[in-house]
């Protein structure tokens, strides 16, 4: 079923394929792959991707040595306004 | 085990961001045999946390100004010689003036700034609304350059690792440089993570690491981590047309003693506006400069004043959503300009330091660095940038 057309990053439409390539360019981490693809950059910050990515490094890369990729602040989509009601 | 000539190269450099792929890119370009090593990977120093500006206007009038407009020269034709996208686009740039001080002190930079070749003006509120709709009315004017741009510089960094690769560069990533390795007062070689390697250039372009490997050697080299932290909005139409910055941006970074009549968090966090929207949609928005150390973590207060302080130059802001902030380090140095050139240790080249002009000049670093090695001279004077500047 696997094809190389598939997302893999479906926030930034990012494929099987892309993520090969970044792989095959030297990327041995989730951010790795995340600079040299934009997979992880968009609204769920890599939440869904971020596991498949980590399984394809996986098969170039002991999986002890992959680390995950970078969770920065906020945890969800968060509105300005919020950030103004509090002081 | 002798490892000498093990990798058969002309120059070592250290460090994988923009400018250690720049300076690879361009030696290699000229025939060197180069061998570049990153302790991570591409852009995850100050690199890969920056947003895209590509400004001439916050440049030092000046030899520094003068290098930013040949790096732009350079990047008008980048992308069509690295033959990967780097999404460089020239469409102006503003900074806002909030009040008389400021236009004072703005009035001064522009004269300055013209004398160094740069087209800039201030223009009035009206002209500020016609050329970027949905800025607070409670500015008093702005000025304006058509010569500022933008870049991604994440692709920057990996297009220029991919030119570099192109010309034969051996690009080793995961690999850390520990030591350099001396002879009474010469450099020939590096001790890396993964066994020593010689060549007889080394050249330093670690960033915020770079003082750290010549601290080991004697060698005075006062960067410093500047912590800036910045926004991410989701993707929205387009609506910024060109980057823009406060003058307070201006004053955070060349003079912070200009900041002590502003609020106390924007003094204290050094807060100066910098925004501008990617060709995705998401507006990047920023940023601090603090002095914590190597911790690039983003704090609660810093993101929240931050916000705080951009909705007053844009309060359609407010009904947008942020999907991450970033923390990052620049590479600042006392006087503001980088360190490039030849240090007391014979071999051992400094390219660090650029604080937050290292995406700008990028490709001018790296024409640079190249012209001193390989003719050893290059199109301006760079002694105002000698790495032993300041323990003279």
């Amino acid at each position: 079923m696997c094809n190389d057309k598939v997302f893999v990053c479906r926030c930034q439409e990012v494929t099987v394929e892309d993520v090969k390539e970044a792989i095959k360019d030297g990327a041995t981490t989730v951010a790795g792959v995340k600079i040299r693809t934009h997979a992880g950059m968009g609204l769920c910050q890599g939440r869904s991707c971020g596991k498949i990515i980590a399984r394809m490094l996986s098969e170039v890369e002991s999986p002890e040595k992959i680390t995950p990729g970078s969770s920065r602040p906020p945890a969800r989509v968060a509105k300005i306004s919020e950030f103004l009601e509090v002081k | 085990m002798n490892n000498k000539n093990i990798n058969d190269t002309d120059v070592i450099v250290i460090g994988g961001g923009v400018i250690g792929t720049s300076i690879a890119y361009n030696l290699s370009k000229r025939g060197k045999k180069v061998t570049l090593f990153e302790k991570y990977d591409h852009a995850r120093g100050a690199s890969g946390s920056s947003d895209q500006l590509v400004l001439m206007q916050s440049k030092k009038p000046g030899v520094h100004l003068a290098l930013a407009l040949e790096s732009l020269k350079m990047y008008k034709t980048l992308e069509e010689e690295l033959g990967e996208p780097i999404h460089f686009r020239q469409k102006g740039g503003m900074i806002l003036i909030e009040n008389e001080k400021e236009m004072e002190i703005m009035k001064g930079f522009v004269e300055k700034q013209k004398k160094t070749g740069l087209d800039v003006d201030i223009i009035s509120l009206d002209e500020v609304n016609r050329l970027q709709p949905g800025i607070s009315q409670d500015i008093i004017g702005a000025t304006y350059s058509p010569m500022d741009g933008e870049v991604d510089p994440i692709a920057l960094n990996i297009a220029l690792a991919k030119g570099a690769k192109a010309n034969g560069t051996k690009i080793v990533l995961g690999t850390e440089v520990k030591e350099i390795i001396t002879e009474g007062k010469k450099a020939i070689g590096v001790e890396t993570s993964k066994g020593k390697f010689y060549a007889s250039t080394i050249i330093n372009a670690a960033g915020v690491w770079a003082p750290l490997l010549c601290e080991k050697l004697g060698i005075e080299a006062p960067i410093k981590p500047r912590r800036g932290q910045i926004c991410i909005t989701d993707e929205v139409d387009y609506f910024i047309d060109m980057p823009i910055l406060s003058a307070k941006y201006m004053m955070a970074k060349h003079n912070p003693d200009l900041l002590k009549d502003a609020p106390e968090m924007i003094a204290k966090l050094g807060i100066g506006l910098a925004l501008s929207q990617s060709p995705k949609g998401n507006i990047m928005f920023g940023a601090t400069r603090e002095f914590v150390g190597y911790d690039k973590n983003v704090t609660y207060e810093g993101i929240g004043e931050v916000i705080r302080n951009a909705v007053t130059y844009f309060p359609q802001l407010k009904d947008m959503s942020i999907i991450r902030t970033m923390g990052g380090l620049r590479p600042f140095t006392p006087d503001g300009l980088p360190l490039i050139g030849w240090t007391e240790i014979e071999g051992f080249f400094m390219a660090a330091g650029h604080e937050g002009d290292g995406i700008a000049l990028a490709p001018v670093t790296g024409k640079v660095v190249a012209d001193i090695i390989m003719d050893g001279k290059t199109f301006v004077d760079m002694s105002g940038f000698a790495p032993n500047r300041f323990s003279k």
